[in-house]
């Protein structure tokens, strides 16, 4: 059974489904089929929004659909279930996902030199600046050198942990 | 399936444990035998023993070891949830904005670890 208080499972389905998305599977049946009507009104949640996040659900494994056809109208139902059951094996997908873009991040800080605007506008790469012969193309600042360090530092200690964590 | 196979299995099965002296009775295999499947089994890590009496007589408990949880912790930076997953933006890790704020909040995180301790 799922722990929908568990705050890494609360933040990824925020992240696949927005916070609108959790407070309706939240309210959602654990067990049984159900329409997106029906989960609209159970749930207060507007029609719109449970079918985005039903769509977005079934996209990522976390719903079950069945198509059911009204022998005399010959209308199909959506019916729909909720299931979290596999969510661990989609966390671990999740996690390798985000180490590989970590790394190829590292690898760019490292190999680069980067410049930023004082104001936060912009962060370019040294080639980039240059071209803009050291300005920001938004304030017109003038852009600054910035120690990249702590933030190698920071991907390079949570790059370990995941490491570590994997093996 | 193989003894020692058989024998992890009888002793996951057993929430309590079970005792030295009993397994190779429920094994149906001699003493000597279980000792040595024991032992290739605590070898691998697979199972532990604490010295216990049962029915008087002098033995071991032995328990399998619980299989570590894969923690998913580390897909958190502070609140913020991994931002690649679910993103349908054109993927470029080098330069991605939301990767960056992901970055940022770590320092945050240890900041906050920080003023825990």
């Amino acid at each position: 059974m799922t722990d929908l208080n568990d705050p890494v499972v609360r933040g990824y389905l925020i992240q696949l489904m927005g916070e609108e998305g959790l407070e309706m599977i939240e309210k959602m049946p654990a067990e049984g089929e159900v329409t997106d009507e029906q989960i609209a009104e159970a749930t207060g949640v507007m029609l719109n929004i449970v079918r985005r996040t039903l769509f977005i659900m079934n996209e990522n494994k976390l719903a079950i659909c069945r198509r059911e056809r009204d022998s005399s109208s010959g209308w199909l139902t959506y019916l729909w279930q909720l299931d979290l059951s596999d969510i661990e094996s989609h966390l671990a997908k999740e996690k390798k996902k985000l180490f590989k873009n970590l790394q190829l991040r590292l690898e760019s800080e490292e190999d680069n030199v980067f410049y930023t605007c004082p104001e936060g506008c912009v962060r370019f790469q040294f080639n980039d600046a240059s071209e803009c012969e050291f300005l920001c193309p938004a304030c017109g600042e003038d852009l600054m050198f910035e120690d990249n360090s702590p933030m190698v530092e920071k991907l390079t200690k949570r790059l370990d942990e995941l490491k570590t964590n994997n093996s | 399936m193989e003894i020692e196979e058989r024998t992890l299995k009888l002793i996951s099965d057993s929430k309590d444990g079970v005792y030295q002296n009993e397994l190779w009775k429920m094994l149906e295999i001699d003493s000597r035998k279980c000792s040595r499947v024991i032992t290739k089994l605590m070898n691998s890590d697979l199972i532990i023993r604490e010295s216990a009496v049962n029915n008087g007589a002098r033995t071991y408990l032995i328990k399998v070891v619980a299989p570590e949880e894969e923690s998913y912790d580390l897909l958190l930076a502070g609140e913020m949830f991994s931002p690649c997953a679910g993103c349908r933006l054109a993927c470029q890790p080098e330069i991605c904005e939301l990767l960056s704020t992901w970055i940022n909040q770590l320092t945050l995180e240890d900041e906050i670890k920080k003023d825990e301790e």
